[in-house]
This record gives structure tokens, sequence and C-alpha cells, in this order.
């Protein structure tokens, strides 16, 4: 019965707030709002036992929230979202998108020949998981992670305006690189 | 391994973080009295100043600002004490904490990356230029320390093979962690500075800004935000004790008596020492969190790795 | 009731006080400062802080308007005071005191006047700056202003992006800000692009605090070289004070501040001496503070010679630190020269230098380092622009006196 309640008390806004971000017409409400329901699934996640996941998944949701907002006061300076703007664009062709995944997903939970339950949890979650990803599935995360970083640093160097050769000169001889603001650091 | 604290300590906590704050705030006040120098030989009367201030701000009518987000910023004031008491709750006093789950150290770093979100909601709420300007302040400052934080924090889980904070400071019974990562600790204390957005840190919240994130709040507004900036301040210098400084661990004093004196010596090193440094700038702090902080975090971790590995 | 009085009694007892300074009121701002420091009063850094304003020195027609804009944006229970003497100060700070202690109900503390503690956020720091400019805003589904405040229009980034752009009033209500000055800036998150300053000094009656031994023995007054010295070292100490608060280093601009009033008061030298020393080599000692403050607002001497500029900033050819580093320099040099009876030759060609730098051209060195300011600051963040400008510290006294006479 309690965890009933906390289910419900956890799944309720969860789904409300994700329902909200595209109600609001401020890009910080939207935000946060999306953020409310990630903490939700976080609880979700913890509810179901996996305490390591549920708050790394409450860490990261928060860091990536205020991440967005770095980026939003990147592209403008506008306090208190002031202009009302709509989170959602290409109406249509989104409620298409979505109502076709939401079907499929749907269908996928209700035809699923799910299996019966085998065994018991381990008993301790946290370090199954870990000896899970560094055992058996090493080589898949070195892989993905990897992957994810030569990603991050690909998306810097074709988003980057200004290369070496304009910080530091076509030879690469400069002592201190061009840039608008002076770094903390010595070189 | 630590025990679970009784209930009523549930209710206890938050009063008894604040009594720490408001007896911090006072020494500071003490500090700053001193300097200022008004009444040679007398600072020691600015002790009651930050009880003096609350009584003041309770008083206060609260400030609207036009077009704001009042409800939006008030969440982001609110944030900011809950996300110290709900750090605090893995907080061991002695070897007992309010709760001490098995992942309690990503707990408290959950919360203090909720006091992250939180600062720069309240900048944003008023819309003021200077005061989204302090909350962004807070955003850059997150992107420097956090990195270097989480480094710092994994090291000392490394160290003692859990991530339970019971754990953490069972693992220090013969050597506290300090001695044997040192850079890990110079780290955590630095971020928790920089988490508390305190000392040289005091950027987001900067008198050049007229006060930053703060600059549009009066009255019970304002006093929740300044208090649970000294709340984290607090829980934060006060979790370096389990982590790095042997938590209740000490001889003839029983463990609780230990984790006040390291609490307190703690956070007068940091008080005090906030006095000698100017306020740090991040767009020149962030390059050396990334290039110095980084890497010296991470090679701390690799030594620890081998240690554990090889014991 | 009685506790409930009690307690705010208790409370309002160490208002934070707002000061709102007028140009030409600087001897009386520093009486003020030293009055607030004895009774420990904090220096409130915004309206929203503060429980009393103050406003300091008397502004000419329509100087009002912005010092009752800040005073609609503190909150209640709050009071207000004027002061134009130095010896009033104390009367002042009585009468702050007085109004917010009185029983709740009385004067104004207490009472809400339709509108009144209601801020207009962006116009926190300055004395009416909106309307004027048109919302660059086609590409917006909502042109035009948004509860009377104008949108941000975009424009070009020093990145290189298209990004939003903001109209900013910087001061005059700012703390630890020159007195009278207004500038216009346009913020595209906290850089600034475009830097424009705009003065409020009007004509003022009295000479501008910091040059009048000069400027009276330039007139033919009999003036001492120990008095002059003794006001360019106190002036150094002044924007020395500043620039460290700016940097967020209360303690050494509160010794800074507290040695500048000992050099006023005429203490003799042997008093303050050794304090001056210690802490010109603290700062100095402070590799933290070189590093934070070195390379903003460079301004070399070639540059600063075309602008006209002379005294300390010349001097130094360099960054903020490098003047920072002058301050120190001639706040000593000065202070040696504290006890020298000589009068002041108002012909010698070292007798001429003030402050800020030569006071025998045809304007006032002021105007030259003001004349600087918007190229320092073009590209700036924010806090940085605040650190340039600190460390140039124009003096808008003196343009109050060139538009006198």
């Amino acid at each position: 019965m309690p965890d009933d309640v906390v289910f419900w008390v956890l799944a309720v806004p969860a789904v409300a707030s994700g329902a909200m971000v595209f109600r609001y017409d401020s890009m910080a409400r939207a935000t946060y709002a999306l953020l409310l329901s990630l903490l939700c699934v976080g609880g979700l996640v913890i509810r179901l036992g996996l305490d390591y996941l549920g708050v790394v998944v409450i860490l990261m949701m928060t860091i990536e929230m205020a991440l967005m907002a770095v980026f939003m006061v990147m592209f403008m300076m506008n306090p208190a979202g002031l202009l009302p703007m709509s989170m959602v664009h290409n109406k249509r062709g989104a409620a298409a998108v979505s109502a076709a995944v939401f079907v499929l997903l749907a269908a996928g939970i209700v035809l699923a020949p799910w299996p019966g339950r085998r065994g018991k949890p381990d008993a301790d979650p946290t370090m199954a998981l870990g000896e899970s990803l560094m055992g058996p599935h090493m080589l898949t995360m070195m892989t993905l992670g990897l992957a994810l970083f030569t990603t991050i640093v690909a998306t810097v160097v074709l988003a980057t305006g200004r290369g070496r050769y304009d910080r530091f000169g076509d030879d690469l001889c400069a002592r201190r690189p061009a840039d608008p603001v002076r770094p903390g650091a010595r070189r | 391994m630590a025990d679970t604290a009784p209930v009523w300590a549930v209710v206890l906590l938050p009063f008894a973080l604040a009594a720490a704050a408001v007896l911090v705030a006072g020494f500071d006040a003490v500090l700053a009295a001193a300097a200022e120098g008004g009444r040679p030989g007398r600072p020691l009367r600015a002790a009651p100043a930050p009880l003096r201030a609350g009584l003041r701000l309770l008083g206060q009518q609260p400030r609207r600002t036009t077009a704001g987000d009042p409800w939006l910023g008030r969440i982001g004031i609110a944030l900011v004490p809950v996300a110290a008491v709900l750090a605090g709750a893995v907080l061991p006093w002695g070897f007992r904490a309010v709760t001490d789950p098995v992942v309690g150290v990503v707990w408290f770093n959950a919360m203090e990356a909720l006091a992250w979100a939180a600062v720069w909601l309240a900048g944003w709420g008023p819309n003021s230029a200077l005061s989204l300007v302090g909350g962004y302040r807070f955003l850059a400052q997150g992107l420097a320390y956090e990195l270097p934080h989480m480094l710092a924090l994994t090291t000392a889980a490394l160290g003692a093979e859990s991530l339970r904070v019971g754990e953490v400071v069972a693992g220090q019974r013969g050597l506290w962690f300090a001695v044997w990562m040192p850079v890990a600790f110079a780290v955590f204390l630095l971020s928790a500075l920089a988490m508390a957005f305190w000392g040289p840190f005091d950027h987001p919240l900067g008198r050049d800004a007229a006060g930053g994130a703060a600059a549009e709040y009066a009255g019970v507004d304002r006093l929740v935000l300044l208090a649970g900036r000294w709340l984290l301040l607090v829980v934060t210098a006060g979790f370096s004790v389990p982590l790095f400084l042997g938590g209740g661990h000490g001889p003839w004093l029983p463990a609780w008596a230990w984790t006040l004196l390291k609490t307190a010596a703690v956070l007068g090193l940091l008080v005090a020492g906030r006095r000698l440094l100017p306020t740090l700038r991040m767009e020149r702090y962030v390059e050396f969190a990334w290039t110095v902080l980084v890497p010296l975090t991470l090679l701390q971790a690799l030594a620890v790795a081998i240690v554990v590995l090889e014991r | 009731m009685g506790l409930r009085e009690a307690l705010r009694r208790i409370g309002t007892r160490h208002p934070a006080v707002l000061l709102a300074v007028h140009p030409g009121g600087t001897k009386t701002r520093l009486a003020v400062e030293a009055g607030l420091r004895r009774r420990g009063w904090p220096v409130a850094a915004s309206p929203a802080a503060a429980s009393g304003l103050l406003v300091v020195g008397s502004g000419g027609a329509g100087a009002g308007e912005w010092t009752d804009a800040l005073w609609r944006q503190l909150p209640y229970p709050k009071s207000r005071s004027a002061v134009t003497e130095a010896e009033g100060v104390e009367t002042a700070l009585d009468g702050l005191l007085r109004t917010l202690t009185a029983p709740a109900g009385a004067g104004v503390a207490g009472h809400v006047g339709p509108g009144e503690g209601e801020a207009r956020g962006r116009l926190r720091a300055g004395p009416g700056g909106h309307g004027a400019h048109d919302a660059h805003a086609a590409h917006l589904p909502h042109a035009g202003p948004v509860a009377g405040l104008p949108m941000a229009e975009r424009a070009d980034d020093r990145d290189g992006l298209r990004l939003d752009r903001l109209h900013l009033p910087l001061g005059p209500g700012l703390a630890d800000w020159p007195a009278g000055l207004v500038l216009d800036v346009a913020l595209q998150g906290d850089v600034v692009q475009h830097a424009e300053v705009r003065i409020t000094a009007p004509a003022a009656e009295e000479l501008p605090y910091w040059d009048e031994p000069w400027l009276r023995a330039a007139r033919g007054e009999e003036v001492g070289r120990g008095a002059a010295h003794r006001r360019c070292c106190a002036a150094h100490l002044d924007s020395i004070a500043r620039l460290l608060a700016v940097s967020g280093w209360p303690d050494p601009a509160a010794r800074a501040r507290r040695l500048r009033d000992a050099v006023l008061d005429g203490a003799p030298g042997q008093e303050w001496g050794a304090e001056l020393g210690r802490l010109g080599r603290r700062v100095r000692r402070s590799r933290l503070l070189r590093e934070l403050t070195a390379g903003l607002g460079a301004l070399p001497g070639a540059r600063a010679r075309r602008f006209g500029v002379t005294g300390p900033a010349l001097a130094a050819d360099g960054d903020a630190y490098d003047r920072l580093l002058t301050w120190l320099d001639e706040a000593a040099l000065c202070a040696a020269g504290v006890d020298d009876d000589r009068p002041l030759a108002p012909h010698g060609q070292h007798d001429k230098q003030g402050p800020r730098g030569r006071l025998d051209g045809p304007r006032p060195p002021s105007q030259a380092l003001l004349d600087a300011l918007p190229g320092l600051l073009r590209g700036a963040e924010f806090t940085s622009a605040r650190v340039i400008v600190a460390s140039l510290d124009p003096d808008l006294d003196e343009l109050a006196v060139a538009a006198h006479g």
C-alpha cells in the first residue's frame, strides 16, 4: 500500500510536469518542468530498488538542465523569459511522430512475451551493475565511451569558429593565444 | 559501520544546522568587523550581527519586480536551504547519520547539484539584468567546480570501496584519507566553497553586480537565500570530515565531539582563509579548474585506485 | 506585542544604508563612510538590501529623479535622509535610525503606498534608461514592449554569433562607483558590446574636493605642499579602496579606507606611514590579485596620450593592475611629503599635478579618462568592466566645475 502511494505520488507529477513543458511559454519554466518530471522519474527508479541509478538520474538531470540554462542565457539576454515563446514547433509533424512512437511502444509493452522472473534480485544492485558494466559488458562500454567522447570533440571542432591557426598565428608560434578573453592559467 | 540515528534526529537536523550556520556567520561577522576597524578593540560585539540582520529581514516587506517570475524565483530560493538540509541528512554525527543509504556519497552530490540549479533560478526570477548576471555566474562556477568535485568525491569512495558514507568513515579507522589523498581533500575544500557560493567564490552574489542573484530580494526571500547559503557552507564543509578527516575517529573524546571539533576547524579555516583572498572570477578560474585541477584529481584517483588494488 | 516590538527594534538598530552620492559630494561621502564605520552599519549594495537611503551631496535640477527611483525600490520599512555638509552626517544618520525604530505605524515605516515597493527590475541601477530605444524585434512573435519594458534586440556578438542584446544604464546608484557617472551599455550575456558615457554632473559651487589644494594655489591662495600631498595620498587610497572592493577583497579595501580617513584627519605621518607600507606590501604580494586584474583595460602610454590622459593612468602605461601599483607608489611618495611646509608654487612644473593628472590643461584630467573609457570597455565582461572603471576612477566633481566656470 505505501509503495502504491509513493508510485502514484511520483508518477502523476512526472507525467503532468512533462506535459506542462509544452504548455508553458517561458523557457525557464519549461526547463524546470522537465527537470521536475525527470526528478520524479529518478524517484521511481529508486523505488524499483535501484538506488544508484535513481540518484544518478537525479544528479545528471539536474546538471543537464542547468547546462540547458547556460545555452538559454547564451542565446537570449532576456531575463525571466519576458518574451512569451512556444515550446512546440512543427505541430502537425510532431504530433504524428509522437503518436506513432507512442502506439509502437504501447503495442510493444502489451504484445511482447515478457519472461517470468527467475531467481532473485541481487543483494547489492549497485555492485551488480558495476560488475556487469566492468565485466561482461566492458568492451561495449569502452567502445561507447570512446565513441561519445569522439563525438563531443568532433562537434566542438566543427562548431568552433576559430581554430589554432587563428589563435596562435599561421606558424603556431604566438606565445599567447589571440583570445577575446585572457585565460586564467599561464601557458 | 554507522547506525542510523533515531527518528527525532530528523527533526533536530535542520535546527542543528541552522545553529551551526548562525555561529559560523557570527564568527565571520567578527572577522569582518575586525577588518573594518570601526570601533577598535570591540569587534566581538559584531558577533550577533547575523541574528540582527535576520530580524531586520523578517520585519521587511518582500519586493516585487516588474514582469518578473516571482514563483520561479521563490522556488529557486527555497531550494537552496532545502538542498542543504537534504544533503545534511547523510552527514554522520559521530558514527550516526539521519540516514545512511548505500549511495550516500552520490546522494550528497545530487543535492548539491540541486543548489546549482536553484541559484540560477533565483537569479532569473526577478527579471533584472544584474540579478541574472549573478545567476549565470553561478552556472559558470558550476562548470568549473563540479567536475573536480565529483572526482574528489569518487576518490574518497574509491579509497573506502563503498559509496556508503558510514563505510567511508569506517575505512579511515587507521589513517585519514586527507593524509594519503591530499589533492582530493584540497579540491574538495575548494569546491565546498564554490558550491556554497561563498568566500573567494562569492562572485554570483558579488557586490560589483549589486548583490548578483540576491540583488532584487528583500525580506523573507532574502533571508532564506542568504541563510541557505550559510547552511550549504556548513554542510559541505562538514562533509569533508567523514570523507577525508576520519569522521568521528579520534582518541579520548567521544565520536560526536571529534566530529564537532573537526567540523569547527574546517569551517574556521575556510572562514578565516576567505579574508586573505580576492574574489575569483570564473572566466579566469575555469581554465585553471579544467587544465590543472581535473588532471590532478584524475592522477590522485589513479594513485588511490592502484593502492586499493594492491592491498 | 511587547516582544515583537522589541525584536523589531533590535533588527533595525544597525540598518543597512544605501548611499546615493551626487557629484560634488565627495567630502560629505567620506564623512558618511567614516560615520557608518563608527556605528558598524553595513553599506548596502542594492536598494533591496537596504533599509535606509542616504542622499549625499546636492544635485542640481533633475538630480532628484534617480534618487527617487532608488527610494521607490527600497522595501518597507524604510527611511530616507539627505546630507549635504560633512558636519550634518551624525544628525542625518540619527534621523534615519529614528524613523526606522519609531513604533510601527509612525512616519513612513510600515506604510504601503500604491505602487510602492515595486521595483522595475532592469531599471534598478539607473535613472531611467527605458523607452527611448526601439526594439528590433521583427523576428519575434510579440514585437514591442512587454509589461512596459522594451524587448532585447539582436546583434553580432564577439564570436560572430547573432545574439540578443540588452541596453542597460549602469550607475549612478552602484556601490563603489564614481558619483554621477552613468554608462549606457549594450550587453550580450554579460559581455559589454558597446558603452557610452553619460555625465550627470551639474554645476557645483565648490572646488572639486580631491583637486582643491592645487586649484586654490592656481587662484593665488597660499597652500602648503604638505596639505596637497595629504590630499593626493588620500585620493589614491580612496581609488585603491574602490578597486579592491570591486575586486571582491573587502579587508584591504577597509584598511585603505581607514588609512584614507587617518590621512585626511591630519594625523602625523609616523602614525600611519608604516600601515601604508604594510597595505602596499599586502596588495603587491597577492599573486591572485595580479592574475585576476592583469590584462584588464590595457591603456598603453601612447594611446593614453592620444586621449590626453595625464597623471597615474599615463604613468602606469598598462592595465588595471599596473594602475593599482602606480596608485600605491604615488600614495607612498605623497606620504613622504606630508610634512613639507613650503607653499605650493602655482607655476612650478610639478605642482600642477592633481591626483588624476595635470590641472592646468584645457580639460579636467577626468574628462580624458572618461574619453578613454568606452574603448576599454568594449568586449569586457560585466565584472571586468567594473574593474576597468574602478581602475581609472574618474572624478566627476572635476567636470562639475568645468561646467561651472
